[in-house]
Formats: structure tokens, C-alpha cells, sequence
């Protein structure tokens, strides 16, 4: 079928060169017409409906059931949470299924999937990225399932088109959003970027290329925060994020078996150091792992990893890049001795939030 | 910072347009990428002035937050116009501008709630305008060009902003979308380029053949997303409305006799809970179709049932002795069942 399409494709564009060559322009290929231009975009309109249809088989729409909010007010740039369905993509044949924690932030006792037949299940949660925003989920069917194909991370190019797709809005049929891949490594590595539309209405859903493959999954991220709602600030602003699955074979199959992965927690309250480079601690949090490797009030983190930690800005983005049980080298000056030493410690998962998170708010326009 | 964004965001999908070409093309054709780009520069460019000629700027009263401004479009040779309903049409002048500067009084001739429309006139002959079809213009994925005054950024004759996207999805309202978002009923083109911004509603959606997709929509928020809806209301509606023909209504709420299944439900968690059921009356069509306590109502008549306040509202449209499927959780099994309302016991 794929070859088929690009087979046709290319076709379509031989016939267009050709034409235009023995028509418009006799002798030179490079002359386009008006019309075959609008010929060019008519086609990836049909591209793009194609490559819906051939993820179609592995959307799904996820429906919840109850829960109340764990986030008071507003999270992320939004009131709220919505009210309606959202969207998934069953990633093996026994029914796995990947979508975005960002559709459980109230904590539904019950989760239900519908599949792209029209029939319901019962779902059951299994493990989550925190740090990815992803998590697992399982039905149990009797049926296989399609896999889809995922795109592989060095075929990942700026400037190629990205689909995004989203039942959020209600509608069995998903809507759609096209834009190109903005960038391929970002947030930790972690993400690819794309202007294509990324909102409540298709986090958890896919990001295609124009052969219907999987680039990703559509999430909201921010790459200066791992609150929970992070990212949702940016909605259908021309920055969205979408967390590719190709070469996370072990990250899945952890997350089938129901684990956990967390953002890194180092324990300390940091400020700009007032004398120079890195980072001047002002308050360790008790038993975290910064107190527990003897880090003190008053010392300058200066290296993590080899990594010189010149400002608060980097030392965030070092932490972003890390998960909770990694174990970290740390360079710092002591406060005391003045002489530089290195410390191993492992990275915690941060305490549980009292009560609610920093909130970002959209900017308003008048 | 959003709209900085967002006008980023255009640009960039003109880069896409210009990647997948150089892409696309065979081998030979390689070196004409540049030509190809100013080719299609050239067809968006040559649809946006044209559409550009039809399109208006409306301005009238702004009250407190609310802005005065709108976009609006020419739907016939002498000066009909169709804009989006709001309160800058509800002062003593309102005024339009037309693609060459030229500033029209412009009288009021119907504004109608339901589906947020207005129709204005203006005295001008010979104007170019936009033809309303019948049917349905364009399909999922097609690309599209926005065309609006938003923000207010085009001034007299200076062109109206053109933004790419492509239509994201066609959907009936009253199968979808939650029906408190958009009073009419109807079909709903949704879109991808962003125009929930001041002033863009009234603006035109077109194809890149030039034909009108629809009108621009107001912003609204949609509550199944909490997030701002890029929407436009599809030509066939705006016909029907020029041609005054009477909006289809609201569903009717006839007087019905209240029904009920014989359900009570677990309460105690406030009516934001999920729909567990606490009781089943004995004699009761719940009884009758099987249900037991602890079972959760998960859909009825094909509406999800997410807690128990949509449980209730969802009861209170049934109709008694119309049988609807029941569809409950109990332990891990979804059961289906038909059930027929009755008459609720006073």
C-alpha cells in the first residue's frame, strides 16, 4: 500500500512535469504552471486524508469516568481540564495502548476505550512517564491489533510534514492539523517539535508523517517545567511537542509492566551565585538526595555529569534532561574548605505537591 | 507572545510548502525548487486578492472589554454583506470599509442570535462578491486561507491578513460538540489556521480554487477541550440565513412527561461523581433489564455518561416507552441491555 502511494505520488508529479513541459514550456521541465502548482496542493490534501485513513485502525477514543481534579484551579494555562473524550493509539497487538497523562490529571476511577470498530472496553492503567507525559494502557480484546509503523529517528528531518490527530472534539471522525517538524531533539531529548496544532483536543493522539507513520505521540510539554499540566499553556500556538516511540522499545515495555518513571529531584533551594559561575545553594531540602550526599546550605554546584553549570537556567535544563534514579556525579565548592570535590548521589522523585502548582497563565489579548 | 506565534507558525507552513515540493519532484526537476515556490506564493497570492476584493471592515460600537471592530464579506453585487452578530452592531452608526478604502454607512437588516449572523447593506453597484453554494466546500485536509481584520491590524484599503491551514474536521452539532458551546444546530467546519482572535470573526474561509468555505466564527471555548475553537460556519448556513429562511430551531422541548429507569444513584460524592448505581427499584425497567447496584452507567441511548449530573440531564430527554440501550460497568464485563423509560411516579 505505502509503496503504492509513493509510487502514485511521484507519478502524479511526472505527469505534472511532463505536461507542463510539453504544454506551457516546450524544452524546459523547470517551468511550472499555475495550475500545477495548485495540482501540487491539492495532492498532499490527499495525502494527508490517506495517511488518516491508515492510522485510523489503531486510533482509539478514551472516555472517563468521574474523578475530581487533584490540581484546584487552573492547570497550566487552562481553567481546566475539558469535559470530553480524548484520543490514544493501541501500540501492540494484545491491545496496548499509549495516550498522554495529561487525560487522567482528575484521576478517573474508571477509564473506558473505544476502538475503531465502534466497540467498548474496559481499560486498565499500567505504568507512566511523568517525564515524557505519556503513560500505558491495556484493554483486553479478542482481536489482535494492528501495530503501526513508527517512523525511525534518523529518517527525523526539520521541514517534513507533520499530521497531528485528536477526537477530543467530540466527533468519531479525528480532526486534523498540518504543519511541519520544527525540531527533532528537544526538551531533554525527549520530544520532537511541530507547528502543526498540539491542544487538549489531540494530546495522547498521533503525530504522522505524510505516510500515515507514527512520529509521535502528541503531549504537552514545557521544557522549563515538569509540573503537571506544563505545556497545555501553549496550545495551538505553533510550539507543540510529540514524544517519539522509535527506539523506546525498553521504555515501553517497562511502562506494559506497569512502572513508573519521575522527574529528577535533587533537593535544594538554588540561587544565582552572587561571586561567579554555577549555582549558590540556599536551603537543602531534609533527606533528599542532596542531603543525603552532605551537600550544605551555602556551597556552589559548579559541574554535573561533566557539565559546567554556569547559571540557574542551566542548571534546570541539566535536571530536565535527567529521570528520578539516575545517579549523578555532582562537582561543588564547599562553603567551608573552598576546595572543589565531587560527590555521586542518586536522583529522587520530588515529594507529592502541597497544595497546588505554580500556575501559568495565558497571556491576555484584548 | 501568542500571536507572535501563531504568525511564526504561518510562515513556517510556507517553508512546509516549499520542503515537500523540493521533496516531491523527480530528480530533474530539483533545481526549479525556487520556481516552484514563487509559484505557489503566486496562486496563494492570486486567490487572496481576489477574495480580498469581496472582504470588508466593520466597525461600531465597542462596549467596556468588548471589541467594535469585525471582518465581514460582500454576498451580492449591491452590497449585501455578512458579518458575525455582536454589540458593535448595537450603536446608532456603523460603519464599512470597503477593499479600496472607501467608507460606507451601513444599515442593519437582520441580526439573528441563534446563529451568531448579521446582515448588513451597504450602497454600492457592481461590487464583487462571494456566490453561497448549496452544498459542502471542501473536505478534511484541504488547504484553506483565512482572511481576516484581526486585531485590527489592516487600516483603509490596506489588505486584509491571509493565514494558511487546512480544514480539520466537518461535524454536526447536535451529534457533537457540547451543545452549550454553539446555539445552533447545524454543521461546523473546524479549522486549523488560528482565528479565535478580536475581530476576526466575519472573516471568510477559502479554498484554493477561491470558493468560500464559510464564515468565520466568534470565539468560543469549547467545554469538551477548555481550550478556544478555530470554527467556521459553513456557507450552506449563511445562505439559508440570507434567504431568510427560518433557522432551524432548537430541539424541541415539547412538554414530556418526566420519566424514570427505577435508578437511584450513589450520591454521596456530590453529582461531579461517576454514575454508580446505588438502588434498583423492584418492578422498575432497571430491574427488569438486569441491573444491580454497584453496576456504572456508562452510556444510555449512545450518550456517555461521565458523572452523575450527565446521567440526569441525559434522563430528562428520554421519552417513555421509547426503548434506548443501556450500557453499564460490572467488575471488569460492559453489559449491554435495551430499557424502556416509564412514566415517572410522582
Amino acid at each position: 500500500m505505502r509503496w503504492f502511494n509513493r509510487l502514485w505520488l511521484s507519478t502524479m508529479w511526472l505527469i505534472c512535469g511532463s505536461l507542463s513541459a510539453q504544454e506551457t514550456h516546450p524544452g524546459d521541465p523547470s517551468a511550472l504552471s499555475r495550475q500545477d502548482s495548485l495540482q501540487a496542493m491539492l495532492l498532499t490534501s490527499k495525502a494527508v486524508r490517506q495517511a488518516i485513513g491508515s492510522i485510523q485502525p489503531s486510533l482509539v477514543t478514551i472516555e472517563s469516568f468521574g474523578g475530581v481534579s487533584v490540581v484546584q484551579g487552573r492547570i497550566g494555562g487552562i481553567r481546566k481540564q475539558g469535559e470530553g473524550n480524548t484520543t490514544g493509539i493501541i501500540v501492540s497487538p494484545e491491545g496496548h495502548i499509549v495516550t498522554s497523562t495529561f487525560n487522567f490529571i482528575q484521576q478517573p476511577p474508571v477509564i473506558t476505550v473505544i476502538t475503531s470498530d465502534g466497540t467498548r472496553h474496559v481499560a486498565e492503567m499500567l505504568g507512566r512517564d511523568d517525564t515524557r507525559k505519556i503513560c500505558m494502557l491495556k484493554i483486553n480484546a479478542n482481536r489482535e491489533f494492528p501495530k503501526p509503523d513508527l517512523v525511525p529517528l534518523d529518517q527525523l528531518k526539520i521541514g517534513q510534514w507533520a499530521i497531528s490527530l485528536g477526537v477530543g472534539y467530540g466527533d468519531v471522525s479525528p480532526a486534523v492539523s498540518v504543519g511541519i517538524i520544527s525540531a527533532t531533539n528537544r526538551v531533554g531529548g525527549r520530544a520532537i517539535q511541530t507547528d502543526a496544532n498540539i491542544s487538549p483536543a489531540n494530546y495522547g493522539g498521533p503525530l504522522l508523517d505524510i505516510e500515515g507513520r507514527l512520529l509521535g505521540i502528541c503531549v504537552p510539554l514545557n521544557p522549563q517545567s515538569q509540573s503537571i499540566g506544563a505545556g497545555v499553556e501553549w496550545y495551538d500556538s505553533g510550539i507543540g511537542f510529540a514524544i517519539p516511540l522509535a527506539g523506546a522499545e525498553e521504555l515501553l515495555s517497562s511502562l506494559k509492566q506497569g512502572e513508573q518513571v519521575f522527574p529528577a529531584f535533587l533537593g535544594i533551594l538554588a540561587m544565582p551565585n552572587p561571586d561567579g559561575k554555577g549555582v549558590w545553594i540556599e536551603q537543602v531540602v531534609q533527606g533528599s538526595p542532596a542531603d543525603q550526599a552532605g551537600i550544605l546550605r551555602e556551597d556552589v554546584i559548579i559541574e554535573i555529569d561533566g557539565v559546567e553549570v554556569r547559571d540557574m537556567m542551566q542548571l534546570r535544563q541539566i535536571l530536565n534532561r535527567l529521570q528520578a534514579g539516575m545517579e549523578i556525579e555532582l562537582t561543588l565548592i564547599p562553603d567551608e574548605t573552598q576546595e572543589p570535590k565531587t560527590l555521586k548521589l542518586t536522583l529522587d522523585r520530588p515529594p507529592p505537591p502541597k497544595g497546588e502548582p505554580a500556575p501559568l497563565e495565558v497571556p491576555k489579548i484584548r | 507572545m501568542i500571536p507572535i506565534l501563531r504568525s511564526l507558525k504561518k510562515n513556517l507552513v510556507k517553508v512546509a510548502i516549499a520542503t515537500f515540493l523540493v521533496w516531491s519532484v523527480p530528480n530533474g526537476l530539483d533545481g526549479s525548487s525556487n520556481l516552484v515556490q514563487a509559484q505557489i506564493d503566486n496562486h496563494v497570492s492570486q486567490v487572496f486578492v481576489e477574495a480580498n476584493q469581496r472582504m470588508v471592515k466593520v466597525y461600531g460600537a465597542s462596549a467596556g472589554r468588548v471589541e467594535g471592530y469585525a471582518t465581514g464579506f460582500l454576498v451580492s453585487d449591491d452590497g449585501l454583506v455578512i458579518t458575525t452578530q455582536g454589540v458593535f452592531l448595537d450603536g446608532n452608526r456603523v460603519r464599512i470599509l470597503t477593499s479600496d478604502g472607501v467608507e460606507h454607512a451601513a444599515s442593519v437588516i437582520r441580526r439573528d442570535r441563534e446563529r451568531q449572523l448579521a446582515l448588513l447593506k451597504i450602497d454600492v453597484e457592481n461590487a464583487s462578491y462571494f456566490s453561497l453554494a448549496d452544498g459542502d466546500v471542501g473536505d478534511k485536509g484541504d488547504w484553506i486561507i483565512a482572511i481576516s481584520n484581526a486585531f485590527k491590524v489592516a487600516d483603509k484599503e490596506e489588505p486584509l491578513s491571509a493565514t494558511l491551514g487546512v480544514i480539520s474536521l466537518r461535524t454536526a452539532m447536535e451529534a457533537r460538540l457540547n451543545r452549550r458551546d454553539v446555539a445552533y444546530k447545524g454543521e461546523l467546519v473546524l479549522i486549523d489556521p488560528i482565528t479565535s482572535n478580536p475581530g476576526a470573526a466575519g472573516g471568510a474561509i477559502v479554498t484554493l480554487q477561491g470558493k468560500l468555505v464559510g464564515m468565520i466564527g466568534k470565539i468560543i471555548n469549547s467545554s469538551d477541550t477548555n481550550t478556544r475553537l478555530n470554527y467556521a460556519v459553513p456557507t450552506s448556513i449563511l445562505k439559508e440565513f440570507v434567504a431568510n429562511e427560518v433557522a432551524p430551531s432548537k430541539s424541541v422541548t415539547s412538554k414530556q412527561s418526566p420519566v424514570e429507569l427505577g435508578i437511584r444513584l450513589f450520591t454521596h460524592g456530590g453529582r461531579s461523581g461517576p454514575a454508580y448505581i446505588d438502588r434498583v427499584r423492584r418492578g422498575t425497567p432497571a430491574q427488569r433489564a438486569g441491573l444491580k447496584p454497584d453496576d456504572l452507567v456508562i452510556s444510555i441511548g449512545g450518550e456517555k455518561i461521565g458523572t452523575v449530573k450527565e446521567y440526569e440531564q441525559v434522563i430528562s430527554g428520554l421519552t417513555v416507552g421509547q426503548e434506548v440501550i443501556i450500557v453499564v460497568k460490572r467488575g471488569i464485563d460492559l453489559i449491554r441491555q435495551p430499557i424502556t423509560p416509564v412514566e415517572k411516579k410522582p
